[in-house]
């Protein structure tokens, strides 16, 4: 076989592979714009299109309730884990000071904690405040945003970290010689040279805030259910509207698809880098 | 507040002061440090208010006897001693001992395909999409989606592609493709295990595509270009040369593959409700259904702590593995 021959092979199969990784979403969308009753007998017309299952599905579980709450919950987390990676990461990126080992470590000794191990005392922590204290935390957004915070704080740094060691030292040494404080340089030439990796780590907190489940399905009992809880709670009253709850996740998805197209040439970069320099 | 206790106004201004009568050098030193330490705070704060603190709080409660009648005590609840353990680990009489087992082989039966395939997919489709074609870079971008897909709608829509008779699988198993003739039962008994590893590895694959073509495009070309002219042919060129220069890449998404897929939850959860049967508990499907829906909740917390010891004895083994690895990056 010639090499064009092998080569035009690979082609196809390339979009061949694009092809059946994308079926998934196309059967999502697809079944999205068709009517209960066509879905439950298999009876799918793709040629006739419907929006029907959207404004039912809207109605039938108060989607809006769980839309808002996942919006600001996981905007003001991903926001927050940022600004506080934004600083963490500067420091270990740029100073030697004692104990920055430990805490580039304890970054990583997050991850290996399963949700089960500080979900419970969390809960627990919770409920305890409400009863002794006037704080309450359970079943807010407010808890709800400080957990998240917490999570995505860690993975925050990591990419940060990346982004700060990219950017010349010069820069800000140029801008204390003319009088900038240390926190000055940071606060008006180093964070704003990383505005592409500080808005990829936004998103990428966000992503998974967008997802997270565990933490949500426990600490929260109705006012700050997000859209996953939403998705559970169908399932559970409706479960045979298939069209309705697959226009559900197309809604669900809608949101954290176009965040990553709007930002994936910065998100990319910080994933990989990341990745490839260690 | 008490007052007294603040400094005295003089002392903030003495203090104020000190910097800039010092010698530069050292201050410079100093307040570099200071400030270091004033920016990790936030982000330290927060991971040990709801990292540190609430992972010794659930060791703590993997010892009491937390359930529905010692709940209203919370933290004071009566010790337990070793017996969440002993119970899961030893007593057969104990429903949770099978429970915990099985849960635990599951996981590892999900965590080895699900890590496996999605490392061996990652890589073929990032050599795949290496090559130069039209269209390359929207390949690239489009590949990637399946990973921005939330999993609870992951969950939901494999739910709906996996049913026996409308299902779209079994539509294009059975009635369009004829590859088997009868249709299989994917959401009950044996498949189960599958019909939650396949959607995961369909996730997790563009994100190890995406970080294998990356180290692919970082490859310096001379290393492939003089093995070629030398007369290796592309599976010698891959197994001595890329394949070991993409170690570092394999070894920590292999690293964190595992924990995530141990720790996996939304996906089983969604797709199966509470109690995804035998076949599909997974450790952490098992562990919030027993603290949570049944109260018990130093079972939880001892499950917990025992996966944690788990995860440990991975990690330790995974250094000694790929320590070289780590050394050369």
């Amino acid at each position: 076989m010639s090499s064009r021959a092998i080569n035009r092979g690979l082609d196809v199969l390339t979009w061949l592979v694009l092809a059946i990784m994308l079926a998934p979403i196309f059967w999502l969308v697809a079944s999205s714009l068709q009517t209960d009753g066509q879905l439950a007998t298999g009876a799918m017309n793709l040629f006739k299109p419907t929006f029907h299952a959207f404004g039912q599905m809207w109605k039938s579980v108060d989607f809006e309730r769980y839309l808002i709450n996942s919006l600001i919950i996981c905007t003001v987390a991903a926001a927050t884990a940022t600004a506080f990676a934004s600083f963490a990461g500067y420091a270990i990126a740029r100073y030697q000071f004692r104990g920055s080992r430990a805490v580039s470590l304890g970054v990583i000794g997050t991850q290996l904690i399963p949700g089960s191990m500080f979900l419970l005392p969390t809960f627990l922590g919770f409920i305890w405040l409400k009863q002794n204290t006037p704080v309450n935390l359970y079943d807010t957004r407010l808890g709800m945003i400080l957990v998240y915070t917490a999570f995505f704080t860690p993975v925050a740094i990591y990419f940060m970290r990346y982004f700060f060691a990219a950017i010349p030292r010069d820069l800000e040494e140029a801008a204390m010689v003319d009088g900038c404080s240390r926190f000055g340089a940071f606060l008006r030439i180093v964070l704003p040279a990383a505005a592409p990796g500080l808005l990829a780590t936004f998103v990428y907190a966000f992503l998974f805030a967008w997802d997270e489940l565990l933490f949500v399905a426990s600490l929260t009992q109705h006012n700050a259910e997000t859209i996953p809880i939403g998705i559970r709670n169908f399932i559970g009253n409706y479960q045979e509207r298939t069209a309705q709850l697959m226009a559900a996740g197309v809604v669900s998805t809608l949101p954290v698809l176009i965040a990553f197209f709007a930002t994936q040439r910065w998100l990319v970069k910080g994933i990989t880098a990341g990745a490839v320099k260690g | 507040m008490s007052q007294t206790l603040e400094p005295a106004p003089e002392a903030t201004r003495l203090r104020d002061s000190l910097p800039r009568r010092r010698p530069p050098r050292r201050s410079a030193a100093r307040s570099r440090t200071r400030l270091a330490y004033w920016l990790i705070a936030p982000a330290v704060t927060f991971m040990v208010l709801v990292h540190l603190l609430p992972t010794i709080g659930g060791i703590v409660l993997s010892f009491k006897r937390l359930n529905t009648f010692t709940f209203a005590r919370l933290f004071d609840a009566p010790w337990a001693g070793l017996e969440n353990y002993r119970s899961i680990l030893f007593d057969s009489s104990n429903p949770l001992h099978d429970g915990f087992f099985g849960a635990v082989q599951n996981t590892a039966v999900y965590t080895f395909w699900t890590v496996g395939l999605t490392l061996v997919g990652g890589l073929a489709v990032a050599l795949l999409l290496n090559r130069p074609m039209k269209g390359i870079r929207i390949v690239r971008t489009l590949m990637l989606t399946p990973w921005i897909v939330p999993s609870f709608v992951v969950a939901i829509l494999w739910q709906f592609m996996w049913q026996s008779d409308v299902g779209i699988v079994n539509k294009v198993l059975v009635d369009y493709t004829g590859i088997l003739n009868d249709r299989p039962i994917w959401l009950l008994g044996h498949n189960t295990i599958w019909a939650i590893i396949i959607p995961s590895v369909w996730r997790g694959l563009p994100f190890a595509m995406l970080i294998f073509l990356a180290g692919l495009q970082a490859m310096p070309q001379e290393l492939h270009e003089a093995a070629a002219i030398d007369g290796a042919g592309p599976f010698k060129r891959f197994r001595y040369i890329t394949l070991p220069l993409l170690r570092p890449l394999i070894a920590v998404q292999l690293l964190f593959g595992v924990i995530y897929s141990t720790y996996q939850f939304s996906i089983p959860y969604v797709m199966f409700g509470n109690n995804p049967g035998p076949d599909a508990d997974l450790m952490m499907t098992l562990i919030v259904r027993q603290s949570f829906s049944n109260n018990l909740f130093g079972f939880g917390a001892a499950a917990s702590t025992l996966l944690i010891l788990i995860m440990g004895i991975w990690v330790f083994v995974w250094y000694r593995i790929f320590k070289r690895d780590l050394e050369v990056t």
